[in-house]
């Protein structure tokens, strides 16, 4: 029998893979994720899989013992994998972009310059999803500031629809939802409608205001069933801010398995709809309903309450009250994100208008123009 | 290989036992379906099962960071059986442990009813349903395999020990620290009250393996690659056998040596490759395989629950006994075997074995009784050594070994 082409899943009722590339593919949140969009956690178990792996060069062999590891696992929905260090390879056709990549923050670093330093990262990337991805590709941003980064990812693939842009603060639900659950004394999976509004830092705000559990079968808002307001709007919201932080200083390494489970969530829940009644908090760009809605400015990366259709497309939740210091709390956390996207849209105007010098400059020399060019102020 | 006995033979064998042992179908049958959909709360609803208790032991290492997760989110026990985890590490460990068990709650997994941490491994076994001992003394630098062993001989008698005081007596054992085999054997050792039988190694991260490259140069889909089983030890000198699988292609079942049509590869390459692929991830990635162990973890453990697919086997290291295929009895032996509903596993009888596979056999049974010999060794020493300070357990059967003669305490 000859040796055919690379292992292709043989289901009866042949089902086309999806194509998904990761990028940071040689990373830890890498690690737990990969697998489990390969078993058919993410997309249910009828669903085969391609993965797109993208990394730097330096992780190219790192990311060759995922891939092999990946084949050891013996996944059958698991259709094929390719790994590149080429975004026009990694995105090629793709059906959701999970960007896990991002400049971390070296000590000393100022925030401009990781700013600036993501700005050339998601221009290259977005750039590179306008040109080959599928135009109703999904992307998800983890690689912080998350945010920001989905808005400058967005700005460079005008092909695409911006509504198809989002950044990660399901990580941030999880965390808020399962301390309610401690607290109230019931399973997590009774917390419903914790939202998360804004940015994907210290600003966010964790808002229960519209949440209930369900206890001995009846449903009881969170501010009943936690009769603690001081602590709901103090002590809580800084412990889900600061998550991350304590699980770094216990483990040492930040949270890899339940950030890989967050967007295992974000992507399921966009990917298949939620259910009626409930919503989930993802950041998305905001257009001028969700901006209406609730006194926020259009196209920012901000985290909203949604219910998402079993077609994939969402709506954000309209129509909830906001209480005096939920505004105080949105407006501050409105304020971070309009300041990043300041200094990121600088650096991206500068970025373009050096581009534009330097085309001017060799179009100059190319008429044999001996002129100098003036500098372009950062 | 001069087979006798086709894969197609072995497999109707297969197929009589399996129907021999299956138990009417009990009401919940673990398919995979639309897992977000499961309206069932798990853990408050009065219908839902009671948790399985689970341990995983080496709880702040890499293995159980992926491990844990799988077990938590339903992939071992099925989308409607909630968990209860709980997790042994050394004091060292203790602090990441914790990270772990904060980041296992981040999940906001339906599954999981409770957490479990500890040092302690009379709390960490209680009442278990499984014992996954991923755990083990590491091999360091200038370490002599004797060593190893002493240490891990330490480890698992403790181990052994709490798990027979405090374990359902029904516990199910998997050993994955290495030397694994021989560890699955001192644990049993140190267990007189559960039955040995109940003690396994995993040697299905090697099956996955072997089954993976076949798929790869047989340009088919892994799961259509089957009864390719693992002997022996996990060790270099495990046999990959594929004397006994097939492909399915086309909807038709080829056994492998005739789809593949290399004798050389199958027998040469093949086997290397399989038993080194550790190393080679370990190259690439400068870290071990913790993903497609802990998958392999799974896979042993979820068919250990369950049952294997009619017709299929699957491998697991078990005591031997009986002198099946010639192998001694008494030793952690990787067969293949046939599991039924109940979780009851039988070894796969009367396969063929060609002269190739004999010696294969033979060789790391030879590796395999050298380290019981050594480890039996170290264990006539400890009890020697050690004065029965520790409270001894309440009417448990029968002691540990006798102690040797000699009293004598050799640094070795």
């Amino acid at each position: 029998m000859p040796a055919l082409a690379p292992p292709a899943t043989q289901h009866p009722a042949k089902v086309e893979p999806l194509r998904v590339c990761v990028t940071g593919a040689a990373g830890q949140i890498a690690y737990s994720l990969i697998i489990n969009i390969a078993n058919g956690t993410v997309f249910g178990p009828e669903q085969p899989v391609i993965l797109q792996l993208l990394d730097i060069a330096p992780a190219l062999e790192a990311m060759k013992g995922v891939e092999m590891e990946l084949y050891d696992c013996a996944l059958p929905l698991l259709a094929g994998i390719v790994l590149t260090t080429d975004p026009l390879e990694a995105f090629r056709d793709v059906d959701y972009a999970i960007l896990l990549g991002a400049m971390p923050r070296r000590a000393g670093m100022l925030r401009k310059d990781l700013l600036k330093a993501n700005v050339g990262i998601f221009q290259v990337q977005g750039a590179a999803i306008d040109a080959v991805a599928k135009k109703t590709v999904k992307v998800v941003v983890v690689g912080n500031p998350a945010n920001t980064n989905a808005l400058v990812c967005s700005h460079y693939a005008p092909s695409i629809p911006k509504a198809n842009f989002s950044a990660l603060t399901r990580l941030d639900e999880n965390r808020a939802k399962s301390m309610v659950a401690v607290r109230a004394g019931v399973a997590v999976d009774q917390v419903k409608n914790v939202i998360i509004w804004g940015n994907h830092s210290n600003t966010q705000y964790p808002d229960v205001a519209h949440a209930h559990i369900t206890r001995d079968g009846a449903r009881v808002a969170v501010e009943e069933a936690i009769k603690d307001e001081a602590y709901l709007h103090g002590e809580f919201i800084k412990a889900v801010a600061l998550r991350g932080a304590a699980i770094i200083a216990a483990r040492k390494l930040s949270s890899a398995m339940s950030a890989a489970k967050a967007v295992v969530d974000h992507v399921r829940d966009w990917h298949f709809g939620t259910r009626s009644g409930e919503f989930v908090s993802m950041a998305v760009v905001t257009d001028a309903h969700a901006a209406a809605a609730y006194g926020i400015p259009e196209d920012l990366c901000f985290s909203l309450p949604l219910s998402i259709k079993e077609d994939g497309h969402y709506e954000v939740v309209a129509g909830l009250p906001v209480s005096d210091f939920a505004r105080g709390k949105l407006d501050a956390t409105v304020a971070e994100l309009e300041e990043e996207k300041a200094e990121a849209f600088a650096h991206i105007e500068y970025l373009a208008a050096v581009k534009k010098a330097e085309e001017e400059a060799k179009t100059a020399h190319a008429n044999g123009d001996a002129a100098p060019v003036a500098e372009v102020s950062a | 290989m001069a087979a006798t006995m086709s894969p197609f033979s072995a497999r109707r064998r297969i197929l009589a036992i399996a129907h021999h042992l299956r138990a009417p179908p009990t009401g919940s049958s673990f398919a995979l379906r639309d897992t977000q959909h499961h309206e069932q709360p798990a853990t408050t609803s009065s219908a839902s099962p009671a948790p399985v208790r689970v341990c995983v032991t080496g709880a702040a290492g890499q293995i159980a960071y992926t491990l844990l997760f799988s077990i938590a989110s339903g992939h071992v026990f099925g989308p409607n059986q909630p968990v209860a985890l709980q997790l042994l590490d050394i004091p060292q460990g203790a602090e990441a442990m914790n990270g772990v068990a904060m980041e296992l709650q981040d999940c906001a997994l339906p599954l999981l009813a409770e957490v479990i941490q500890t040092t302690n491994p009379l709390v960490a076994f209680k009442d278990v349903d499984y014992a996954i001992l991923l755990g083990a003394m590491p091999r360091r630098e200038g370490m002599q395999r004797k060593d190893l062993l002493r240490a891990n001989v330490g480890i698992f008698k403790e181990q052994g020990e709490a798990l027979d005081r405090v374990a359902k007596k029904s516990v199910k054992v998997v050993v994955v620290g290495n030397p694994a085999n021989t560890n699955a054997l001192i644990c049993a050792h140190y267990a007189p009250s559960i039955p040995s039988r109940q003690f396994t190694a995993l040697t299905r991260l090697d099956e996955n393996r072997a089954k993976a490259q076949l798929a790869s140069r047989a340009g088919v889909a892994v799961e259509n690659v089957k009864n390719v089983c693992i002997w022996g030890n996990h060790s270099n000198t495990q046999f990959p056998d594929v004397a006994h699988g097939y492909i399915v292609a086309s909807d038709r079942e080829v056994p492998v040596a005739d789809y593949v049509g290399d004798k050389a590869y199958l027998e040469g390459e093949f086997i290397k490759t399989v038993a080194m692929r550790g190393a080679a991830i370990i190259a690439a990635r400068k870290l071990s395989s913790a993903m497609s162990a802990a998958k392999a973890v799974a896979d042993h453990v979820r068919d250990w629950h369950q049952g294997t697919p009619d017709g299929e086997f699957v491998s697991m290291a078990v005591i031997s006994d009986g002198n099946m295929y010639g192998v001694p009895p008494g030793l952690v032996y990787s067969f293949p075997v046939v599991i039924d509903k109940k979780g009851k596993y039988r070894i796969v009888p009367g396969l063929d074995v060609s002269p190739f596979a004999r010696a294969k056999l033979d060789a790391t049974t030879a590796e395999l009784q050298e380290e019981k010999r050594e480890a039996l060794d170290h264990i006539a020493h400890q009890v020697a050594a050690v004065p029965a300070v520790t409270a001894k357990p309440a009417t448990q059967g029968t002691q540990a070994a006798a102690p040797a003669q000699g009293s004598s305490v050799s640094t070795n």
